[in-house]
């Protein structure tokens, strides 16, 4: 495994990546769907029929959410049995679901307050208030990455930042080297994708003049001096100069044949998709796809309309990836997350006394589901109440997610420390059980 | 005599030293022990070196070069590179004070502090904006500039390092209004906002205090007692106390401004803020003293409730969680005043639901309220009805008060002493109706959501006047006690609705002891900022003697700088530690001593390169490969600031002026020290990020250092590296030098501050050895295009007014150098696409005139991605014929074709876009295709000619680097420039 450890040419043990698994990985890399802004579990993997008896009449418990909401409101969508395994599964998702049975859903997802902000650092970042390490940036401190010329850790987001930017994936006290790196894949040239990547001012050819006149001047100032980092930066600008080729390479999907491309589709959610399959194929350790800018899935108004909408953009990237790891045999060592940063009300918002026929935040319940590496697909793990406002069953919280993750990935998260201020920290903090009903 | 007087201020310290309980505080270690240096101890530091050294058999290396150790102090003391003539003078300076002297200029110079000051921002974790905050917030502060300012003027001063640390933590009690001094407080008032979340704001507060100044980690204790030091959570509110009960101000710092219209304008804004703040707070108070029923009534469901860091958005109507838990908090406290107005609420509200009635018709209580007893004659049917009891006495009294107010509207009291005593529930001091005046920031959470957004709205009025007049004289954000003070208790598991026991505001008992007094003027604030400093206590000047060892030798004494708990080994050099420390406090905590009495040493100024003998050297390597014992210097690598400061340098274009706002990283006015870029915590520039910068959310004590891709990527290819390399290269221009090898020589001289060897001379001549890059051609069919703007005639099918875009930046067409541009707006046509102008007057359009006459076809795809905004409408016109094709796109893509178009020579054909129907996320690409299919009558059947919008657009700008600026660049991003010897 080739790791960042030998680039950094620390003096410092504790910035270099570990680079060791504590036991055999399920999964070598991750791809996480981001659905931001919080989808709304019972419109998609978690159906409540209970809810149509009590349409339009106030539910027999509520409970506090950001804002104030009123009578049940059942799906206004589908659901149908997939599979084997005949999981319910909403039309929204009606062509992911065709892969049912190698995704498990965890219906039982907990948040603590129900706002985005500490919501997403919570999920991204296993705490909700205080500047830590992202998961991307844990794995990375971890495990390393598997390809030194492309960047370990990256986030794409069409047409701007998410809510909370940068610190979505931020690198908090670990070294800046492992932050996720951010691509705009609204943009389709490479230079606009990844900062630097390309000279404004410089041919190839006269670039590798540069770079060799550089690296004889460097190396016979090596010759008489005692500094393991003189030889890490003579490496660095080699590594830079291949990257620009290579990374050129992998967020061109234009290399794709058309049957694929075709099958992602060719929108902005389609061609990120393919984007990431290609780096994830390159070694790329993490790659998160939000779904936009802002917070494009909190549909407060309108959810019929809104969720149907954004679903269609992503259901067939979501599928068309799926279907591609299985036939190239990278499914059984990639780990596909989906899921927002909370789930949404079965009780429709109001204004004033109006129903807004949409729904609020839901940190007491939502639904996100895995599948790929070591997870045992068709599986159902937890559920909420029978309206779907709490967990009910085997609550699971982030911090039991997270756990679950770095598992697969053959790390044990007690066991992933970093010190820092006197205290040795841990994505999970002091919390998180591993999920072990939904492991293969 | 040295020694037997530190020995004797040492004894001192020992016998100020409160006994120490055992049982209190667990775990006594170094580093809360007193400063020890023995009689017989060192007398130097070299000889503190000497003697480890020699105990392991190891030598240290021989001193520097005088280029190198030049080169190493100025770096060191400015993080700027010395002048070849400064290079130059000291090396022909043989006197034995030469060195002596040149510490003397470099101590003296403003850019000493200007380095310092960024290390110890690092550690105040500094920022010039909140962190993320709701779209109603202003995201910038007001006082960041004139903090950093501050920092920098008091290091250059050398103000002593006790008086340093009492300003920043206490200013408000030490100086008078307008005083520059009141900037200080930055340090604790620059941390992020989290939202306005109190518990989080006084978190950040005290860890940055003890991290920074104690080297204790004592946020660790805010869930629970500290892991492995003898901190308790006790501790930990303690401090929480007081922080609790200091709020922030925002003061001038300075004299105002003598600029009539920026004051007036200033006190406009400040009187709307002024007079909205006190209408909103009154209105909110009175909307809670007229809903005391409900508020009452709340006290039985507490839980829909929340605590703060639950954001609801409560409109006017809502019962505000806040106003309900100090309900609840003013109850819970009377429950330990058995006279008290709420003991009958206490005996009723016990009794369980289960028949109620008649449980309450047994009760027989009584109180020394004649209206409390008069509402409770008869017994009340379950406890709601105790609510609304209490709330009518409580509605009655008010309305009493109403009344009277009208009368006499000078009233202070109720007559009735029993009416009086209830009305000062509602209106008294420390009635939970009220909301402490004061900064938006301290009562967001008091107000609905739509004040809250007005409050922050009239602030952020005044806070961008002050940080956007040229007139503005510097502001501060203060922390001042609040005259009521309010008790701390123990927040157990670190959950504000779970409350434990009291705690006093005081020190920390790992230091004060376990009997350490309360704190007793106002919040207290003052009194911790005496504790840090009292030379009692052995951690402040241990913590700060080792940062500055640390920022020289590259390591610290103690590795964990910031870390000085028990889990920190004692270090190996101990004693020198605290005799650096001793010497520290004799010296009136003077900094620049300190660093004289280190720079001095022959440590310091020993080379990088280990012994001579290469048997010692091994030794050395072997037994001491992390250099603990300093046998040799450790090289240091350029921080990022260091780099690119040291480029502007050699390049001719640094703007040295001191202080200021500050500016964008990569704004292309931005020639000053990166001390003075902007450091925006919500999105920090990356550069910052990929070169290791601090990061601004939390106290860093030393950076971590990694060599990656990235790093060099941004030198290859980052167009601020190549203008330096330009730049260099015009200033060597300039130069009176007669050939290549001159200007080569002055090139290293410049960059290094030393001349080239013959060799190098001679790779460099190699290099410069290539034919100048050709200027980029242009294509013949790129004439035929024009970039402009007009405005769509929709009945007559034809672009009016078109004009072109005055502006090329290199890859664009547009209004001018910024985009969006004041005359322009958004107007924009690049190579692949572009952007409508800001409404419907305003199209882009893309102009091809026909070169011949001939049978033309067009090609295009339209494409318009974002799903934000109502997309945007495109047009084709010909000339002469009007309208051919027209679209509509808003997150989609649509084919535009033509076939077999006959045009003359000299029609046009443009490609129009506009808005759609607002202006929003109206980017587009959109790059056309026209091919000749064939002369008129030659049969069509000739290979056509193409016109690419594409490839014929302009290329861009920015051409390759000369060799000769090819060569500087190289040098720039040398090993030999980046580590110093």
């Amino acid at each position: 495994m080739m790791g960042l450890a030998n680039l950094l040419g620390l003096e410092t043990s504790a910035a270099a990546p570990r680079e060791a698994s504590h036991f055999q990985p399920k999964a070598k890399r991750i791809i996480h769907f981001f659905l931001n802004g919080g989808p709304s579990h019972v419109d998609t993997f978690d159906p409540k029929p209970a809810l149509h008896r009590y349409a339009g009449k106030p539910l027999p418990q509520t409970r506090l959410t950001e804002r104030k909401t009123g009578a049940a409101f059942p799906s206004p969508f589908q659901f149908q049995r997939y599979g084997q395994s005949g999981i319910e599964v909403s039309e929204l998702f009606s062509k992911t679901a065709q892969h049912i049975d190698d995704i498990a859903v965890i219906r039982s997802m907990q948040a603590q307050v129900p706002n985005h902000e500490p919501s997403l650092m919570l999920m991204n970042c296993g705490d909700s208030v205080q500047a830590r390490p992202s998961l991307g940036s844990w794995l990375l401190y971890g495990l390393g990455s598997e390809n030194e010329n492309l960047p370990g850790f990256v986030s794409m987001c069409p047409g701007g930042y998410p809510i909370k930017s940068t610190e979505n994936w931020q690198s908090a006290f670990l070294p800046g080297v492992y932050q996720g790196t951010y691509v705009d894949s609204l943009h389709r040239t490479v230079d606009r994708l990844i900062e630097n990547i390309r000279s404004p001012h410089a041919t190839t050819a006269g670039q590798r003049r540069q770079l060799d006149l550089l690296k004889q001047i460097n190396l016979e100032h090596q010759q008489s001096r005692l500094d393991s980092r003189l030889n890490a930066r003579i490496q660095s600008y080699e590594l830079a100069f291949r990257m620009q080729t290579e990374a050129a390479d992998a967020f061109d999907v234009s290399r794709e044949s058309k049957e694929v491309q075709a099958m992602y589709g060719t929108h902005v959610h389609g061609r990120q998709t393919l984007i990431a399959r290609r780096l994830l194929e390159r070694g790329v350790r993490f790659v998160q796809l939000w779904h936009g800018a802002g917070q494009p899935w909190d549909n407060h108004e309108k959810i019929e309309e809104n969720h149907r909408k954004l679903a269609a953009e992503i259901d067939q990237p979501i599928a068309a990836l799926l279907t591609d790891l299985k036939q190239r045999g990278m499914l059984e060592d990639t780990l596909v997350i989906w899921g927002g940063e909370f789930g949404r009300t079965p009780t429709v918002e109001l204004s004033g006394n109006t129903s807004k026929l949409g729904r609020d935040h839901n940190h007491y319940g939502f639904s996100v589901w895995m599948a790929g590496g070591g997870i045992k697909g068709g599986t159902v793990y937890g559920s909420t109440d029978e309206f779907g406002f709490a967990a009910q069953e085997n609550p699971t919280s982030i911090h039991d997610l997270h756990a679950t993750i770095l598992h697969l990935m053959g790390l044990d998260h007690e066991q992933l420390t970093y010190r820092y201020a006197g205290r040795d920290f841990r994505l999970t903090d002091v919390h998180g059980d591993v999920i072990r009903r939904i492991l293969a | 005599m040295r020694s037997r007087c530190l020995q004797l201020f040492c004894l001192a310290f020992l016998t100020g030293l409160q006994p120490v309980s055992a049982a209190a505080i667990p775990q006594v270690w170094w580093a809360n022990q007193p400063l020890n240096v023995s009689a017989d101890s060192a007398a130097t530091i070299d000889e503190f070196i000497q003697q480890k050294l020699a105990f392991k058999g190891l030598q240290s290396s021989p001193p520097a070069s005088r280029r190198d150790l030049i080169r190493r102090v100025t770096f060191d003391l400015t993080g700027l590179p010395p002048s070849p003539e400064e290079v130059a003078q000291f090396l022909s300076d043989t006197s034995p004070n030469a060195y002596g002297r040149l510490l003397d200029r470099l101590l003296n110079s403003p850019h000493y502090g200007e380095q310092w000051a960024r290390h110890w921002l690092d550690l105040a974790r500094y920022s010039d904006t909140k962190g993320y905050v709701y779209a109603r917030e202003e995201s910038r502060y007001v006082h960041s500039s004139s903090y950093r300012d501050w920092v920098v003027s008091a290091l250059n001063q050398d103000m002593g390092y006790d008086r340093f640390v009492l300003l920043q933590l206490a200013a408000d009690q030490l100086e008078a209004p307008e005083s520059a001094h009141l900037a200080a407080m930055g340090f604790l008032t620059l941390g992020r906002r989290f939202l306005g979340v109190t518990h989080d704001i006084i978190d950040d507060r005290i860890d940055v205090v003890t991290q920074s100044l104690l080297g204790l980690t004592v946020a660790c204790a805010r869930c629970h007692d500290h892991k492995f030091d003898p901190i308790p959570t006790a501790d930990y509110y303690s401090l929480y106390g007081i922080f609790q009960n200091s709020l922030e101000r925002l003061v001038p710092a300075g004299r105002g401004s003598p600029d009539a219209d920026f004051n007036q304008e200033l006190s406009k804004r400040q009187s709307t803020l002024t007079k909205t703040q006190a209408q909103r707070k009154h209105e909110q108070e009175d909307r809670v003293r007229t809903r005391i029923k409900d508020h009452l009534l709340a006290q039985f469901e507490l839980d829909r409730y929340p605590e703060e860091n639950f954001g609801q958005l409560l409109s006017e109507n809502d019962l505000n969680p806040i106003f309900v838990r100090r309900w609840q908090s003013l109850i819970d406290r009377s429950k330990q005043e058995p006279s008290s107005l709420f003991s009958l609420w206490h005996a009723y509200t016990a009794l369980p639901a289960q028949d109620y009635a008649k449980q309450a018709a047994f009760l027989k209580v009584r109180s020394g309220s004649a209206l409390l007893n008069k509402a409770f004659a008869t017994p009340p049917a379950s406890k709601e009805e105790v609510a609304t009891r209490y709330a009518s006495i409580l509605d009655a009294v008010r309305g009493q008060w109403q009344e009277q107010l009208k009368q006499k509207p000078d009233s202070t009291r109720l007559e009735d002493p029993d009416a009086e005593q209830w009305r000062q529930l509602l209106y008294g001091p420390e009635s939970p109706c009220l909301i402490p005046a004061g900064h938006i920031a301290n009562t967001e959470l008091f107000y609905p959501i739509n004040v809250v957004t007005e409050l922050w709205r009239v602030q952020g009025e005044v806070d961008r006047w002050l940080m956007e007049s040229p007139h503005a004289p510097a502001y501060a954000t203060i922390l001042e006690d609040r005259r009521q003070l309010g008790s701390s208790r123990i927040f157990l598991r670190g959950s504000p609705s779970n409350k434990g026991a009291e705690v006093p505001r005081r020190f920390l008992q790992a230091i004060a002891g376990a009997n350490a007094s309360p704190f007793t003027q106002g919040s207290g604030r003052l009194e911790l900022a005496q504790a840090i400093v009292n030379p009692s206590n052995p951690l402040t000047a241990r913590v700060l003697v080792n940062r500055v060892w640390m920022h020289h030798f590259g390591q610290g004494l103690v590795r964990t700088s910031s870390d000085f708990g028990t889990r920190t080994p004692s270090p190996e050099h101990l004693e020198l530690l605290d005799w650096l420390a001793l010497r520290f406090m004799q010296d009136g905590w003077s900094l620049k001593k300190l660093h004289r009495l280190i720079l001095s040493s022959q440590t310091y100024q020993q080379s990088t390169a280990g012994p001579v003998a290469e048997d010692l050297l091994a030794k050395a390597q072997i037994k001491d490969p992390e250099n603990r014992l300093l046998w040799r210097m450790n090289p240091h690598r350029l921080t990022f600031e260091e780099w690119r400061d040291a480029w502007l340098t050699a390049s001719g274009s640094l703007d040295i002026r001191l202080g200021g706002r500050s500016l964008e990283l990569f704004h292309p006015d931005n020639r000053r020290r990166t001390l003075y870029a902007t450091v925006d915590r919500a999105n920090l520039a990356n550069a910052f990020r990929t070169f290791d910068f601090a990061n601004p959310d939390l106290t860093i004590p030393k950076r971590t250092e990694t060599i990656v891709p990235q790093q060099a990527l941004f030198g290859m290819n980052h167009p601020f590296v190549a203008e330096q390399a330009r730049s260099l290269i015009k200033r060597l221009q300039q130069h009176p030098a007669a050939d290549n090898t001159a200007r080569i020589v002055r090139l290293y001289e410049l960059l290094f501050q030393r001349p080239p060897a013959s060799h190098e001379v001679q790779a460099s001549l190699d290099f410069l050895n290539q034919p100048e890059p050709e200027p980029a051609k242009e294509r013949l069919t790129a004439k035929d295009w024009q970039y402009g703007m007009g405005t769509w005639n929709e009945s007559a099918g034809r672009l009016e007014g078109f004009r072109r875009l005055p502006h090329f930046n290199g890859k664009a067409w547009q209004g001018g150098d910024r985009w969006p541009d004041v005359k322009h707006g958004w107007a924009q046509l690049t190579a692949e696409g572009g952007h409508p102008g800001n409404d419907r007057k305003h199209a882009v359009a893309r102009r091809w005139t026909a070169p011949q006459e001939g049978l033309y076809h067009m090609h295009s795809s339209l494409n318009h991605e974002p799903k934000a905004g109502d997309g945007i409408r495109a047009f084709v016109g010909h000339s002469v014929k009007g309208q051919l094709l027209a679209a509509s796109v808003h997150g989609s893509e649509v084919p535009l074709n033509l076939t077999s178009l006959t045009m003359k020579a000299g029609e046009t054909i443009d490609f129009v876009v506009d808005i759609g129907g607002g202006l929003n996320s109206d980017q587009f690409l959109w790059a056309p295709v026209i091919t000749l299919a064939g002369t008129t009558g030659s049969g069509g059947d000739q290979e056509g000619e193409q016109w690419d919008a594409k490839k014929d657009f302009p290329a861009p700008q920015v051409s390759e680097l000369s060799p000769w600026e090819q060569l500087a660049q190289v040098l720039m991003l040398s090993n030999e420039f980046l580590f110093v010897d």
